[in-house]
């Protein structure tokens, strides 16, 4: 990564105060790679799976798979500065420029790995790379992208594939009475099918009490990390927004052992915990204002919230869709597909009821609105992405309804999840100050509307 | 009704230049007027109900301006033309919306189209599945019965299965009629230009079916009758890929001296391949249009729980309808034409023109940005392309 020039002092101490215990959660993530280069020498099957918020990774975990995670994975290339070659070798294979970060940098590992080296890994990469897929899972929750790209790896791996489903929908065709329960009917068969494809792919049954177990675990992980999320609510945030990107991986496809996980999470709520008691903030610095981040984050510039930490900018929350909400009651399903579909169906439809209270059709953009309020946000950072549209297309909307509902302004910073060549950092950090005194301004209009932040 | 007292063809481009012209005079007969955006909201539920589907477009000659404000710039130009219109109250004849999630941004349109078009009554999203196996089609079965029941309180009515059964007839009966104007361009001196098609192709989409039905019955009638036969074509060609509502593009084609003799676009044949089959209830609706549609946004295998694979043959039983196609119109190159940042067809791309490759179909990849301007750049692409057909 290039160095970033700030416009200020760097001989100052450092802005971010990291949690202790997120380091031991980022070597999960680190662990699965190797263990899947590991899996793969020994001619063990390894999965290229897209996030897929748990439908996927609980299956393929009880039936002892190795998986990588080529979003993930890119978001490593990027952070380690060897994504261009990849993003230009998917631009000379024919795939439009505008496309996806993570799904071009995939597609031009793919080229390089299957067409310049002969199915070797690409020696640039880090952690020893992702190796040859024996399964492309693919997902049709969120994004378009998440299924196309992988059906247009095709090209390059004969690998089959599998597509997962999650219903979508506006927020007031949800209120429907049966809809529930028939969706649920669908996930339940759309998951039984997936496993006894599972089955006939590896030639092994599915072990349904590991299965069972995994829910279980699953659901623990889910409560405890809504926990330590719940806490950085508190005033000054204890938590920066860079903890939760590096420990995110633990709730959002179980990296790693996932009882390990469990464990090193009530470690982070433990930490959390105290540095609540203590008053003791995300930064080194006084928490002057409080932000959340909307979406994806420049994973290639990371930097730049220490910078901005040393100003006083507190990232208190970030990146909803990454978050595993508190997980439903589960303890009157016996079986193991609907318990698993409940879970799954509960991240997107948890939200539903609180958009229609609000009167707002979209259920992200009313999410973010009800973040603002709960976390007492005095900004939004807006990082509209060239290269993804699910994680972009309603910045506009939560711009304009924050400042509309709330008096909460939004700082616009165009960038790329992968691509540094478009984002500039020069440029937001000269953007602070004005925006200081925006969000100082509403502050004063907030608080004479009789609101509490 | 009495739309006009053109007819055919003339009737066809008055329609198409004044797309709302003859739903604004329904709705004073006290019609509603039901927009829908794509082809996966079924307009037999609309028509069932006495309602009056109007398929909602953008328009590639007006700047995007109003959208800004709550749309970003790097999504679909087409669906953001769409709010922008919806905004600027370009559409305040419709009594109400019906979006589909027939990819992300279009299915988000429906929710932008609530919270910020003001006089939008109704709007409705009916959620698609992306893959098509069976319990796919059960659910969006019953997704279709949640639109039905929707559209049922706009219309203030109850559906029969009488009417349900009548307006599938009517719409096949359209289907059918579409396929017969597109084998008029199989001769070797097509009987009728891209240019008239997209025209007609348009106006279909801007009429109640009855009417549509008449008009494609009198251009039908009025093409075979033409005496003066157009020269025999420099190149035949297929167009394919998503949205494309404005004749440009076919004029500056047709400028070259070539001809596009069929597409796989859906504002052309996509939609009108197949007839929903018997018996006519919501799953049948629901096979037709999640399984007989054939667009890149929804996720299809050579066969289900496939464990071995292979690319090639994966292509083939995707893409093979557009080889009968290919073969059927004599077709010589193909245009692969997609509007910016849309996904779901820009993936498909270096697979489809490898899939060209093996068939010896030349094939050239233009994207645009729906808008007229865009299309000068592409002009010279074109031409070049035709070049190398010699």
């Amino acid at each position: 990564m290039s160095a970033i020039a700030i416009p200020f002092a760097t001989n100052q101490k450092r802005g971010i105060n990291r949690l202790k215990s997120v380091y031991p959660l980022r070597t999960l993530v680190q662990q699965d790679y190797l263990d899947a280069i590991q899996a793969a020498s020994e001619g063990k099957p390894v999965v290229w799976a897209m996030i897929n918020w748990w439908e996927g990774d609980i299956p393929l975990k009880a039936m002892g798979l190795n998986i990588v995670y080529p979003e993930n994975y890119s978001a490593l290339m990027a952070s380690s500065g060897c994504a261009e070659v990849f993003l230009d070798a998917a631009d000379s294979d024919g795939f439009p420029s505008h496309f996806c970060g993570y799904g071009r940098t995939t597609i031009g590992y793919s080229y390089r790995m299957m067409t310049e080296l002969k199915g070797m890994i690409p020696p640039e990469v880090p952690l020893g790379g992702m190796p040859k897929p024996t399964l492309l899972l693919g997902s049709g929750l969120y994004c378009d992208a998440r299924f196309k790209w992988f059906q247009a790896l095709a090209r390059y791996f004969d690998a089959p594939q599998w597509c997962l489903e999650m219903p979508m929908m506006g927020t007031f065709e949800a209120t429907e009475p049966d809809l529930e329960t028939y969706q649920i009917k669908f996930l339940v068969k759309q998951l039984q099918d997936f496993i006894a494809f599972l089955e006939k792919l590896l030639g092994k049954k599915m072990d349904w009490a590991k299965l069972e177990e995994l829910i279980d675990l699953a659901v623990k992980i889910h409560d405890t990390n809504w926990q330590i999320h719940e806490l950085r609510k508190t005033v000054p945030g204890p938590m920066h927004s860079i903890d939760f990107w590096s420990s995110m991986p633990a709730a959002l496809f179980f990296a790693g052992d996932m009882k390990l996980s469990l464990k090193r999470l009530q470690d982070m709520l433990a930490e959390v915990q105290s540095r609540v008691n203590g008053q003791i903030a995300a930064i080194n610095y006084t928490e002057r204002y409080r932000i959340v981040f909307a979406e994806l984050a420049p994973w290639h510039s990371l930097k730049i919230f220490d910078n901005m930490a040393q100003r006083g900018w507190n990232f208190v929350y970030e990146s909803d869709p990454y978050h595993a909400p508190r997980p439903p009651d589960l303890s009157k399903v016996s079986d193991p597909a609907e318990k698993l579909a409940r879970l799954c169906r509960n991240f997107i439809f948890n939200v539903y009821p609180f958009a229609i209270a609000d009167n707002i059709a979209n259920p992200i953009t009313d999410t973010y609105l009800r973040i603002a309020k709960s976390w007492k946000a005095d900004g939004f950072f807006l990082h509209p992405l060239i290269s993804c549209r699910a994680a972009t297309a309603n910045l506009r909307s939560v711009q304009y309804l924050a400042q509309k509902r709330l008096n909460v302004p939004s700082l616009w910073a165009e960038g790329d999840i992968i691509d540094k060549r478009v984002f500039n950092p020069h440029d937001v950090l000269n953007k602070m100050e004005a925006f200081e005194q925006t969000m100082d301004h509403n502050r004063k209009i907030r608080k004479s509307n009789g609101l509490d932040w | 009704m009495t739309i006009t007292r053109q007819k055919g063809l003339t009737l066809a481009k008055e329609i198409y230049t004044d797309r709302d012209k003859c739903v604004r005079e329904l709705r004073k007969e006290s019609k509603k007027i039901v927009g829908y955006i794509c082809l996966y909201p079924p307009v037999e539920l609309i028509t069932a109900l006495d309602l009056v589907p109007f398929r909602v477009f953008g328009n590639m000659r007006e700047p995007i301006t109003a959208a800004d404000q709550v749309s970003t710039t790097v999504v679909c130009p087409f669906l953001r033309s769409i709010i922008d219109l919806g905004i600027k109250g370009k559409y305040n004849f419709l009594d109400g919306i019906v979006g589909a999630h027939t990819c992300d941004i279009g299915a988000g349109l429906i929710s932008q189209w609530r919270d910020f078009v003001k006089d939008s009554p109704f709007t409705h999203v009916v959620d698609v599945p992306h893959t098509d196996n069976p319990s796919s089609v059960d659910y969006f079965a019953g997704q279709l019965n949640s639109l039905k029941r929707h559209l049922e309180e706009l219309a203030e009515m109850k559906l029969t299965d009488a009417r349900l059964i009548e307006a599938v007839a009517l719409h096949n009966r359209q289907r059918q009629l579409v396929r017969d104007l597109n084998d008029l361009r199989k001769p070797e001196s097509p009987l009728l230009t891209s240019v008239e098609n997209l025209e007609v192709m348009v106006a279909l989409f801007s009429l109640p079916v009855e009417d549509g039905n008449r008009l494609l019955e009198e251009v039908i009638s009025e093409v075979k009758e033409r005496k003066d036969k157009s020269a025999k074509k420099k190149a035949r060609l297929l167009m394919w890929g998503p949205v494309f509502d404005n004749t440009s593009l076919y004029e500056l084609i047709e400028s070259t001296g070539a001809s596009v003799v069929i597409d796989d676009t859906c504002v052309g044949t996509r939609a009108f391949w197949a007839d929903v089959k018997s018996p006519y209830n919501l799953n049948a609706l629901a096979q037709h249009y999640l399984v007989d549609i054939k667009c890149p946004r929804t996720y299809r295998q050579s066969k289900p729980f496939e464990t071995n694979r292979n690319y090639d043959k994966d292509l083939d039983s995707r893409f093979n309808y557009i080889k009968k196609a290919i073969a059927d119109w004599h077709v010589d190159g193909a245009i692969l034409q997609s509007v910016k940042y849309c996904d779901t067809h820009g993936y498909e791309v270096p697979n489809l023109r490898h899939y060209f490759d093996t068939l010896g179909i030349p094939s050239i990849y233009i994207e645009h940005d729906y808008s007229e301007r865009s299309l000068a750049s592409i002009k010279t692409r074109i031409e070049a392309f035709m070049e190398t057909q010699g």
